[in-house]
């Protein structure tokens, strides 16, 4: 299954593109999004949906920091294209419609799962980047 | 003193972090002679404040209003201010550049519209949609950004530009649903896609994460109030619609 990947780079990269990151590092920041979504892919199922974001947006956010220190562009630059395919957006668009629905049983379920992906996306950043934040105290001057 | 606030108001406006920004006016503000730096920046307005050596101390505020999201300029500017402080390009060619950079990065090019609405297609397929879907997703997605682009020529709120965007989005969708076989959920969900604000929810982590709490608050209330307001264009047009 090579579609899967793609279609997480191709997301990526058409992101860095309408928030205009620079030419030269959009391939980079589409790799992250295809990492990041394969990631999210291939964690075991079982580990729930906010396992598997989480892991998911902790791979991507690695690659950020480990390319914004190689290639020495700010984080954002790869880090905003490539959790972009982690976003439930899908989520998000079915509390809305079961509000529509005045089914509010069902939107309740779905907001609380769209509010803790939202959070497992924004966990796995923090995890990562803490990581390298500390890593980098400790050596040298930190980017 | 003029080119430390130029920069710091631009990383801002561009949607960088705070401790950037931050650091950036402290950098090039020690590198322009001053002995004391001291940045103050919100999402919302800019405070710098800069010792000279012989005892002066000259303070500017500058108040940011309108954002736009530009991580090329916030990497030039990052790449910029480096080489200032290592002393390899002067004051003035930083002016120059400076001012080169807020020219540029016109966001009303077809190439935009047209790849956005790459994403839209690519968001589609991630959502479960079939090509069909995934299509008609990637027209109505560059359609949509093309009604945000022109809406941002006037002075309308960011959130009402989300409202419109997602009505328009929705309404097409639907239109196009009575016509081709289509799921109109799936089409609307990867075409409001490209909306998404990326920017400022990341942003926001990383403002939090290092103790921010003031914008990575406000930056978080960003995100929110358009993804808000998104899902109410659509709902709009749905409830118009008679589900």
């Amino acid at each position: 299954m090579l579609i899967q990947p793609l279609i997480g780079f191709v997301g990526a990269i058409t992101f860095a593109y309408i928030y205009r990151v620079p030419a030269k590092q959009r391939i980079f920041a589409g790799l992250v999004g295809a990492v990041g979504y394969t990631m999210f892919l291939l964690t075991p199922q079982s580990w729930g949906e906010i396992g598997t974001v989480f892991m998911g947006a902790m791979a991507a956010a690695i690659c950020s920091e480990i390319l914004a220190r190689r290639r020495r562009q700010p984080v954002l630059v790869f880090l905003i294209p490539g959790v972009i395919p982690l976003v439930p957006g899908g989520q998000a668009y079915l509390t809305m419609l079961g509000f529509l629905q005045k089914e509010y049983a069902e939107a309740f379920v779905s907001l609380v799962s769209t509010v803790l992906a939202a959070g497992a996306v924004a966990a796995g950043i923090i995890v990562a980047s803490s990581i390298f934040r500390i890593y980098s105290s400790t050596k040298h001057a930190r980017r | 003193m003029d080119l430390v606030l130029h920069a710091g108001e631009l990383l801002l406006t561009s949607g960088a972090e705070i401790y950037r920004v931050e650091e950036t006016i402290e950098r090039m503000g020690r590198a322009a002679g001053f002995v004391q730096v001291e940045g103050f920046a919100t999402p919302t307005g800019l405070f710098i404040s800069l010792h000279a050596p012989g005892g002066q101390v000259y303070t500017r505020v500058r108040r940011t209003r309108h954002s736009r999201n530009n991580l090329a300029a916030i990497a030039a500017i990052n790449s910029l201010s480096r080489e200032f402080s290592e002393g390899k390009v002067t004051a003035h060619e930083v002016k120059q550049q400076l001012a080169a950079l807020t020219e540029s990065g016109s966001p009303h090019s077809l190439m935009r519209q047209i790849v956005g609405g790459g994403g839209a297609m690519a968001f589609t397929l991630i959502f479960g949609g079939g090509w069909l879907e995934a299509i008609f997703a990637g027209l109505i997605g560059a359609a949509v950004l093309t009604v945000v682009a022109l809406l941002q020529r006037y002075p309308v709120p960011k959130v009402l530009q989300a409202a419109v965007g997602g009505m328009a989005a929705s309404a097409m969708a639907l239109g196009l649903a009575n016509v081709f076989p289509i799921h109109p959920d799936l089409t609307t969900l990867g075409a409001v896609m490209v909306m998404t604000p990326g920017v400022a929810m990341t942003t926001a982590i990383r403002d939090l994460l290092s103790g921010e709490l003031l914008s990575g608050l406000s930056r978080a209330a960003e995100a929110l109030v358009v993804s808000v307001a998104i899902a109410t264009g659509v709902a709009i047009v749905i409830s118009l619609g008679g589900r």
